[in-house]
């Protein structure tokens, strides 16, 4: 459950699954690579996102907000729903394998 | 995330008459699966007789707004748990098999045991065997559309029958498969008489070789298979990780029902490599490695899909890798069709 929002957190995304499982974790330990890791993708998903007029912030390393140029706004926990909230911003999925996109993506 | 600690389980699918329940019968004789829980779906003609059996009968609650895959199984779900309360009782078992009926999707067993909430952290999905019959695999891959599921879903493929089977058949067969999953291990069975690591993944490196043994092209010129198509690359340099998440994971939401298949063996620039297993919307948590298995160090990815264009997928894994400033060297690049 997280304590901010009240969200409760059933699955750790395979995204988010540490390379480093052991049993024994100290408090802090990996604070700072969690938190390089988290702004290094927020930093490409809104390299994508900005072709949709979308913008992401990792907000306190504990979340993400996804905006829209009309104020819209939702919390984001993780790559899984990062794609179905903008599905349900937009009105349609992003899709990597549509060639407008990619178009643009290569011209830029 | 620690596997250790939890219970493997064994999924064996098969059309009807393929050989399911033959084969886990010899096995589970064995005295190395005495301790091995079954959950069976139905009951055929020839009887499983184990102590440790529970029937169940499919009920698939379709959850609001998810696709064919994404399907909670509630019996494989209320089963499970009460297997879990059995074992912290007082029988004690070390893995379990789940015996489909030939009709089913796998894919819904892997996203119950996946996704449930209590299940994920006591089970994990090893192994996923589709039994074919050799002598009419051709006929059910042609007139049963989940067999072809089955068969894109699997790790090891059990050929059945091969004894009354004869050879250029059974090579027919062979050929339709490798065509349909390349990244597929087939063990010829004669009898249900099978090895019990028969039901134990092995590690995933023989299965990618072997896909890759096979340069030659293959055309398929059977229409029934037409849309199932496969592409697999290999790169030499690493592969940033969350660049590779974050592409991956937009293209399965977009697309993951027609991707049947993903399977890969990744070097993002650490110590090991990370092993990547997916079918449809559902990705097994990744498996980091601690060091390279034998032989040099190169990721593979394939990818079986359906109606999808292969291209479609390179050129976008290309443009995403490129615009991500992660560029990849393409070494090779296989496809079927």
């Amino acid at each position: 459950m997280c304590v901010l929002c009240g969200e409760f957190v059933m699955q750790v995304h395979w995204t988010d699954q540490a390379s480093d499982d052991s049993s024994q974790v100290i408090v802090g330990d990996q604070q700072r690579d969690r938190q390089r890791t988290r702004i290094h993708r927020t930093t490409l998903c809104n390299e994508i996102l900005r072709f949709y007029q979308l913008t992401l912030e990792e907000w306190n390393g504990s979340k993400f907000i996804l905006r829209d140029p009309k104020g819209n706004q939702e919390i984001v926990h993780d790559l899984g729903t990062l794609w179905y909230t903008a599905e349900k911003i937009l009105g349609y999925a992003i899709d990597p394998l549509d060639p407008y996109l990619l178009q643009k993506l290569q011209n830029k | 995330m620690n596997n250790i600690y939890k219970t493997p389980i064994t999924v064996v699918t098969g059309c009807l008459g393929s050989g399911k329940t033959t084969l886990l019968r010899k096995l589970l004789k064995k005295p190395e699966l005495e301790k091995t829980a079954v959950i069976v779906n139905e009951f055929g003609q020839v009887g499983l007789d184990h102590h440790l059996l529970r029937k169940t009968d499919e009920t698939t609650i379709l959850l609001k707004g998810g696709c064919i895959c994404c399907n909670n199984r509630e019996d494989l779900e209320n089963e499970l748990k009460s297997l879990l309360n059995l074992d912290q009782k007082q029988e004690k078992f070390n893995r379990v098999i789940i015996e489909t009926t030939g009709m089913a999707d796998p894919a819904p067993i892997l996203f119950t045991v996946l996704t449930n909430p209590i299940l994920q952290h006591h089970f994990y999905i090893e192994c996923v065997i589709t039994t074919v019959d050799a002598k009419n695999g051709l006929l059910h891959i042609k007139n049963n559309p989940e067999l072809l599921k089955q068969v894109t879903v699997a790790d090891k493929i059990i050929l059945t029958k091969t004894d009354i089977t004869p050879p250029n058949q059974k090579e027919g067969v062979i050929e339709q498969l490798r065509i349909i999953n390349p990244a597929v291990d087939i063990i010829e069975v004669v009898n249900g008489d099978a090895d019990v690591g028969i039901i134990e993944a092995n590690s995933n490196r023989p299965s990618i070789d072997s896909m890759f043994e096979k340069k030659d092209k293959k055309i398929n010129k059977n229409h029934y298979s037409s849309d199932i198509q496969s592409i697999s690359f290999t790169f030499n340099k690493p592969l940033d990780w969350t660049a590779f998440g974050l592409w991956l994971s937009a293209l399965l939401h977009a697309n993951g029902e027609n991707i049947m298949r993903v399977k890969g063996l990744l070097d993002v620039g650490e110590k090991g490599p990370i092993v990547l297993n997916g079918v449809q919307h559902i990705i097994h948590p990744p498996d980091h490695l601690n060091e390279w298995p034998e032989g040099e160090k190169q990721s593979h990815l394939i990818f079986i899909l359906r109606v999808i264009d292969p291209d479609s997928i390179y050129k976008s894994l290309k443009t995403f890798q490129n615009f991500l400033g992660s560029d990849f060297e393409l070494l090779e690049l296989n496809k079927a069709l």
